[in-house]
């Protein structure tokens, strides 16, 4: 898909969210009573709840396992390491509404990816600007998605990236992780639009719609690793953001990993189609 | 309402006709009074409701169930599917038996009530099912008997195994048959055994050696991918193993649930609640209330101090056991509760079969990932 076919989609507070219009949007819920609120009576152009800081909160996973809506949950886990025996709480509500499990690239990411893919829920790793700890776990995690049989859902931004590879029209890295303000406008509470990669929120001078672009312009301006990068296309300068001086090494090794497994695939693929062909 | 279907283990009497040795089960002449039953319907229909789940299932079992009669069940059947109905809801029925009561007279309820089908346990050599007068020799030759029967009546009917040391001296090629061709089943499971409740004196007579069981189980595995699967013999939980491996919606036995205090609960012929059959008949520390004292059932359910440690129990395995580092944590989430409480004392523990089901869930990999490659070689 195409950046210009994506539809903009507001992620507002609860408390902005009163009186939201038919433009789709999608609420960040804080506590039990907004989560239950939104459930009870979601507006038709409300696209998901993105849910945080109460995956401990048994009643309020209860109540929504109860709510008569299906609307789509995001669950943030900021903190992986301490969180993640806690996604047991949404084996229940995941009958009734489609759960995806967004986890902050932090200590810990592993045991989060691991269980919540036995759980079989779709992932999004949002993963910033990870130091070296983070991006060994962020390889362990790779290696899990790519070769464990247990994963069953989507690992993202893993799992994009390699249909990209193989021609898929997924966007940038900003866009899979739904962090281009183009497709994906985050509010504060002041009701200010900010750049939200992975949690970091940065302000920014640039219009939501042109960030990613200008960001790249910018960095290749001054010079950046960007230039050189061969993932430039795919990456549009994501790690690069907040901190332009942080180094992609790691980065890159990681892209480097994937896009041997892609390639691997892709020669599966056509051996396979071969074989079709030419079945003696 | 939502898609989760609710299940319930339903023990209208504690009694039972026969004597076998490892039965877990706190036996007394109490039976579910007929008058009773509106209530219990009652409480599992406002349950449903506030747990927005359209339909209940009702496992019947004992004791044994059959101790009822054909004539209660069928009223039973009714009272409960009417007053289902008006409220929009529906029970799904499903009968456990030892058989050896079976008369034509249960024909019609069984092909009404029970759709037709039935289950009931036999084991092979059969050394611990005894009626009270005759032992072993002369509940097989009863049950085969009544089986027959059964069968002849155009009943269907899957039996369970336990598994026990003469099985494993016997070996999986005289059990497979003996099932198969013996019995002429299609239909079949294999249960490891507990020592719950009052069998636990008997507890070193049906510990089995893990790795001699691992073994069997393997084995067994091996004989039923070759002469069963493709045959259409269902073998639990090797079936329901293979279509996870396979890519297919799989029913994997319910001590392998992400966690079975979601899914079901049991309720005994007094309306004592816990989480299954096991507990309710022999672990009263673990009783979570009764359902005719307290009349919310959903409550009761949130409140329970017993069974927060079910909705505790897998969070406490994956953060403190190894179960987070086991390929197979998808499809087994640290096994048992009762297993593990039987055994250890405590729940709070991975199963103590857990290298038994590692073999089998290899076994079973390597077999899914054997017929996988056949689908694929045969497309191409």
């Amino acid at each position: 898909m195409s950046q210009e076919n994506y539809p903009v989609i507001r992620i507002l507070p609860s408390a902005l969210a009163e009186t939201p219009g038919d433009e789709p949007f999608a609420v960040v819920v804080r506590s039990r009573d907004e989560l239950c609120r939104w459930l009870r009576e979601p507006p038709s152009s409300l696209s998901w709840l993105q849910v945080e800081g109460i995956l401990g909160d048994s009643d309020a996973w209860m109540e929504a396992a109860h709510s008569g809506s299906d609307v789509s949950l995001d669950l943030i886990l900021a903190d992986p390491s301490s969180e993640f025996p806690e996604l047991y709480k949404l084996v229940d509500v995941s009958a009734v509404h489609d759960v995806r499990v967004t986890i902050q690239a932090r200590p810990g990411l592993l045991k989060a990816v691991k269980l919540a893919a036995a759980l079989r829920f779709p992932i999004r790793l949002l993963p910033g600007q990870p130091k070296a700890d983070v991006l060994a776990e962020l390889k362990q995690a790779l290696d899990f998605y790519l070769h464990d049989p247990a994963v069953e859902a989507p690992v993202e931004f893993f799992h994009s990236w390699i249909a990209r590879t193989q021609g898929a029209d997924v966007g940038s890295l900003w866009m899979i992780l739904e962090e281009d303000p183009a497709a994906y406008v985050h509010y504060d509470i002041d009701g200010q639009t900010k750049i939200s990669p992975s949690g970091a929120v940065g302000s920014t001078e640039h219009l939501p719609a042109e960030f990613v672009e200008d960001h790249l312009k910018s960095l290749l301006e001054q010079g950046a690793e960007c230039a050189t990068c061969p993932w430039q296309q795919s990456c549009r300068g994501y790690f690069k953001w907040p901190d332009r001086a942080y180094s992609c090494q790691g980065i890159k090794d990681l892209f480097s990993v994937i896009q041997g497994a892609a390639d691997e695939m892709a020669r599966d693929l056509a051996s396979c189609v071969l074989q079709s062909a030419n079945p003696t | 309402m939502s898609g989760r279907v609710f299940s319930v283990i339903l023990l209208p009497t504690s009694e039972c006709n026969v004597a076998c040795d490892y039965c877990f089960e706190h036996k007394e002449p109490h039976r579910l009074s007929s008058a009773l039953l509106p209530l219990l319907t009652k409480r599992l229909l406002d349950h449903l409701e506030n747990e927005r789940i359209e339909e209940c299932e009702i496992y019947w079992q004992g004791g044994e169930a059959m101790i009822m009669g054909p004539d209660w069940f069928r009223q039973a059947g009714e009272l409960m599917d009417s007053a289902a109905e008006k409220r929009g809801l529906r029970f799904a029925h499903f009968l456990q038996t030892n058989l050896i009561s079976y008369t034509p007279a249960w024909n019609d309820v069984i092909h009404g009530m029970f759709g037709g089908s039935i289950g009931t346990s036999m084991d092979y050599p059969n050394v611990h099912r005894k009626l009270f007068r005759g032992g072993a020799e002369a509940y097989t030759k009863l049950w085969t008997q009544r089986l027959g029967e059964a069968k002849s009546a155009g009943i269907e009917i899957g039996v369970i195994a336990v598994l026990h040391k003469a099985s494993l001296e016997a070996g999986p090629e005289d059990f497979y048959r003996y099932f198969t061709e013996e019995l002429g089943l299609g239909d079949f499971q294999v249960n490891t055994p507990f020592p719950g409740g009052p069998a636990k004196q008997h507890e070193t007579d049906f510990s089995l050696d893990l790795g001699e069981l691992a073994e069997f189980l393997v084995g067994l595995f091996d004989i039923w991918i070759e002469r069963g699967y493709k045959a259409g013999v269902s073998l639990g939980p090797f079936d329901g193993l293979i279509d996870h491996f396979t890519g297919k919606q799989a029913r994997l036995p319910c001590i392998w649930k992400e966690n079975c205090s979601n899914q079901f609960i049991s309720v005994d012929s007094k309306g004592t609640v816990a989480q299954c059959d096991c507990w309710v008949t022999s672990y009263p520390e673990y009783f979570f209330g009764n359902v005719f004292q307290e009349p919310d059932l959903t409550r009761m359910l949130k409140t329970s101090r017993a069974r927060r440690d079910f909705v505790e129990r897998p969070k406490r395995l994956v953060r403190d056991e190894d179960c987070l580092s086991c390929r197979y944590l998808s499809i087994c989430h640290g096994g048992c509760p009762v297993r593990t409480y039987s055994a250890l004392g405590t729940m709070m523990k991975k199963d103590p079969y857990c290298e038994v089901y590692k073999a089998v869930f290899a076994c079973a990999e390597a077999h899914g990932r054997e017929i996988l490659r056949g689908r694929i070689a045969t497309a191409v």
